[in-house]
C-alpha cells in the first residue's frame, strides 16, 4: 500500500505542480501540496486506506540528509571570504530576527499540545522559521530578469541561511529531547561533535574514494551509500544527522576543491524529487480540523516569522555598513518558506517528545508555506520592485545594444 | 602510431592560461580560437596543473541565464573567482611514448567528455610540462577516413 502510494503522491504531484504552474502561473509546491492533502485520510486516503505514518520517517530522514549535505556543500570557505562581512550579518540578523521572533511570540502565547510544553513548540517552530524557499525567490529573479545589488546579496543569503536554520534545528531538537537542564548540556556537546567529527571524516573518505570511480553511476551509488549509513548511525549512537550530512557536504567540497562538481550534481538531479515527496507527504498530513481550530496560530506565525526576519535582517545589514536598498528590503524578499521548513517538520513526527504536536507543527508549516509561496512571492517582487533592481537585466542589455 | 608523431601530422594549438586570470580572460582566449575548446591551467613551471572547459566558462559567466541553480551555483554566480578556482585539478595527460590507438581506451575520453566536457587530451613530458594536444574531432576524422575503420564501410552497392 505505501509503494502505491508513494507512486500515485509522485504521479499527482507532478501533475498538479505542472499544470498549476502552466495554467494559474502558481508555485509548483502548491500543486504538490494539494496533491498530498487530496490523499490525506479526510480525502481519498480514507477510502484507499492510506495513512502516512512510520513508514514516512526512514524516507524524511534519508532524504533530509541529501538536502543537508547539499547546504552544507553550497560554499568553500574561500568563497564565504569573498561573499563577505556585510552578507554574513545581514544572514545572521534575519535568522535570528525570526528565531527571536516566533520564539517570543509563541512562549507569549502559551500554546501547548497534550504533554508538550509550551516553550517546545515555540523553539521547534522559530527553528523552522529560520528556513527560506530559494526556489521560489530565483524563479521570481529569473523571470523579471532582476539584477543589482539587492539581487546579490539576495542569493547569497538564500543560499547560507539554509545551513544556519539546519544548525539552529539540530541543536533545539538536541535540546528537547533531552530531560533537564544539566543532562541537555552533555548531550548537545555530543550531538555537535560526533556529528560534525564523523560527517568530517566521512567527506574524507568519500572523497579520497570517488577518486577510483570513473563513472558518475559509481559516485552516485557512493553518496547515497554515505548519506545513508551516517543517518543510520546517527540513530544508532544519537548524534544529529542533520549536521553530520552537512558537514559531509561541507568536508566533501573541502578535500574536492574546484574538481568537487560529479560530487555534487547527482544528487543537485534527485533534489525535485525529495521536494515532491516533502510537500506530497506534508499535504498527506493535512487535517482541516487542526488547521481550522488553529488558524490563528497558523496567522501569528506568519506574522512573526516576516516581522522578525525584516527586522532582524535590517538591523544585521545595518550593523555591517549595508546600502538601505538592502537593509530595507532583503528581509521582506526573503519572505518564501519551502522544502527545508517542510522535512524539519516532517522529521518531528519520528521524535518521541513531540509526537503529540507533530501534526499541528507539520499543519501550521504546510498552510504557511502555502501563504508564503504565493503571498511571499508578491513581497519578493514588491522589494525588488521598490529597490528598483526589476527587469534591471534587459535594460543594462538595451543599454549595452544602443551605446 | 606514436603519440609523438600524431602531433607532427595534427598539430593542434593548445590553448593555456595561468591560474590566476579571470574567467573572462578565459572566454575570450576561447572565443578568439573557433576550434578551442579546452584550456589548460599552466603553473609557473609551465606543468599543466588544471583543465578548464569551454562549456565551464559558459556556464559560469552566463549563470544568470539559467531559470534554476543549485545552492552550489548561486555562490559560485555571485564570487566568479578565478580560473584556478574552478579549474578541474585531475587533468588525465597522456604521454608522448603511449600509441595513438589506445589514447581513448587509457583515458576513458567519452566518460570524461560527459563529466568535464572534455574534447582535447593533453601531451606532456617526463616534467608534465605542455607539449601539444591530441583533439578529438582528428581522432574522429581519423577513424571515418580508415579504410578499416567501421563508419567508413559501406555494404555493397551501398551509398558512396
Amino acid at each position: 500500500m505505501e509503494i502505491l502510494l508513494i507512486g500515485l503522491l509522485m504521479i499527482f504531484g507532478l501533475v498538479l505542480g505542472v499544470l498549476g504552474s502552466y495554467l494559474f502561473h502558481l508555485p509548483r509546491v502548491v500543486g504538490y501540496i494539494l496533491a498530498g492533502v487530496l490523499f490525506a485520510p479526510d480525502f481519498l486516503g480514507g477510502p484507499l486506506g492510506a495513512e502516512a505514518s512510520e513508514w514516512t520517517q526512514s524516507i524524511v530522514a534519508v532524504t533530509l540528509g541529501i538536502i543537508a549535505y547539499l547546504i552544507g556543500g553550497a560554499a568553500t570557505v574561500s568563497q564565504l571570504r569573498q561573499l563577505g562581512w556585510m552578507i554574513v550579518s545581514a544572514t545572521l540578523g534575519k535568522v535570528s530576527g525570526s528565531f527571536v521572533a516566533v520564539l517570543v511570540g509563541f512562549t507569549l502565547v502559551g500554546t501547548t499540545v497534550a504533554d508538550v510544553p509550551a516553550w517546545a513548540l515555540a523553539l521547534v517552530l522559530a527553528a523552522i522559521a529560520t528556513t527560506t524557499a530559494p526556489g521560489a525567490i530565483m524563479a521570481i529573479i529569473h523571470q523579471y530578469r532582476a539584477r543589482g545589488p539587492l539581487t546579490t546579496a539576495l542569493l547569497a543569503m538564500v543560499a547560507l541561511d539554509d545551513a544556519l536554520a539546519l544548525m539552529i534545528f539540530s541543536l533545539v531538537l538536541a535540546a528537547i529531547e533531552s530531560t533537564g537542564f544539566a543532562t541537555a548540556i552533555p548531550i548537545v556537546i555530543w550531538e555537535i561533535v560526533a556529528a560534525i567529527g564523523l560527517g568530517m571524516a566521512g567527506g574524507y573518505v568519500l572523497e579520497r574514494g570517488a577518486r577510483y570511480l570513473p563513472e558518475q553511476e559509481l559516485k552516485l551509488v557512493a553518496l547515497l551509500g554515505v548519506i545513508i549509513l551516517l543517518t543510520g548511525l546517527a540513530d544508532a549512537w544519537h548524534f544529529s544527522p542533520l549536521l553530520a550530512a552537512m558537514a559531509l557536504g561541507f568536508s566533501t567540497r573541502l578535500f574536492a576543491g574546484a574538481h568537487s562538481e560529479s560530487l555534487f550534481r547527482p544528487l543537485e538531479q534527485l533534489q525535485e524529487v525529495v521536494y515532491v515527496l516533502f510537500f506530497t507527504l506534508a499535504g498527506l498530513h493535512f487535517a482541516p480540523a487542526v488547521v481550522l481550530s488553529h488558524a490563528g496560530l497558523i496567522v501569528l506565525y506568519f506574522l512573526l516569522r516576516a516581522g522578525g526576519q525584516i527586522v532582524g535582517a535590517m538591523i544585521g545589514a545595518q550593523l555591517a555598513g549595508a546600502p538601505r536598498v538592502i537593509s530595507h528590503n532583503v528581509g521582506l524578499i526573503m519572505l518564501p518558506q519551502g522544502g527545508v521548513a517542510i522535512g524539519m517538520a516532517l522529521m518531528l513526527t519520528g521524535v518521541p517528545s513531540l509526537q503529540d504536536s507533530a501534526l499541528l507543527i507539520v499543519n501550521i508549516v504546510t498552510a504557511t508555506t502555502l501563504l508564503t509561496e504565493t503571498f511571499g512571492a508578491v513581497a519578493t517582487r514588491f522589494g525588488l520592485s521598490r529597490a528598483g533592481e526589476l527587469g534591471a537585466a534587459v535594460k543594462a542589455t538595451k543599454k549595452k545594444e544602443s551605446t | 602510431m606514436k603519440i609523438s608523431e600524431w602531433l607532427k601530422t595534427h598539430p593542434a594549438k593548445a590553448l593555456t592560461i595561468a591560474g590566476e586570470s579571470s574567467l573572462q580572460d578565459a572566454a575570450r582566449l576561447l572565443l578568439d580560437d573557433p576550434e578551442g575548446r579546452d584550456l589548460f591551467v599552466l603553473d609557473a613551471d609551465g606543468k599543466v596543473c588544471g583543465h578548464l572547459g569551454f562549456w565551464h566558462v559558459a556556464t559560469l559567466l552566463l549563470a544568470e541565464l539559467r531559470p534554476t541553480l543549485s545552492l552550489r551555483e548561486l555562490i559560485e554566480r555571485i564570487t566568479l573567482g578565478t580560473v584556478a578556482d574552478h579549474m578541474d585539478d585531475q587533468v588525465m595527460c597522456a604521454g608522448v611514448d603511449e600509441d595513438i590507438d589506445d589514447i581513448l581506451y587509457q583515458h576513458d575520453l567519452f566518460q570524461q567528455h560527459l563529466e568535464r566536457r572534455v574534447e582535447d587530451i593533453p601531451v606532456v613530458d617526463e616534467q608534465h610540462r605542455l607539449l601539444g594536444v591530441v583533439r578529438l574531432t582528428d581522432l574522429l576524422r581519423d577513424a571515418i577516413n580508415t579504410d578499416n575503420g567501421t563508419l567508413t564501410d559501406e555494404p555493397e552497392g551501398g551509398r558512396k
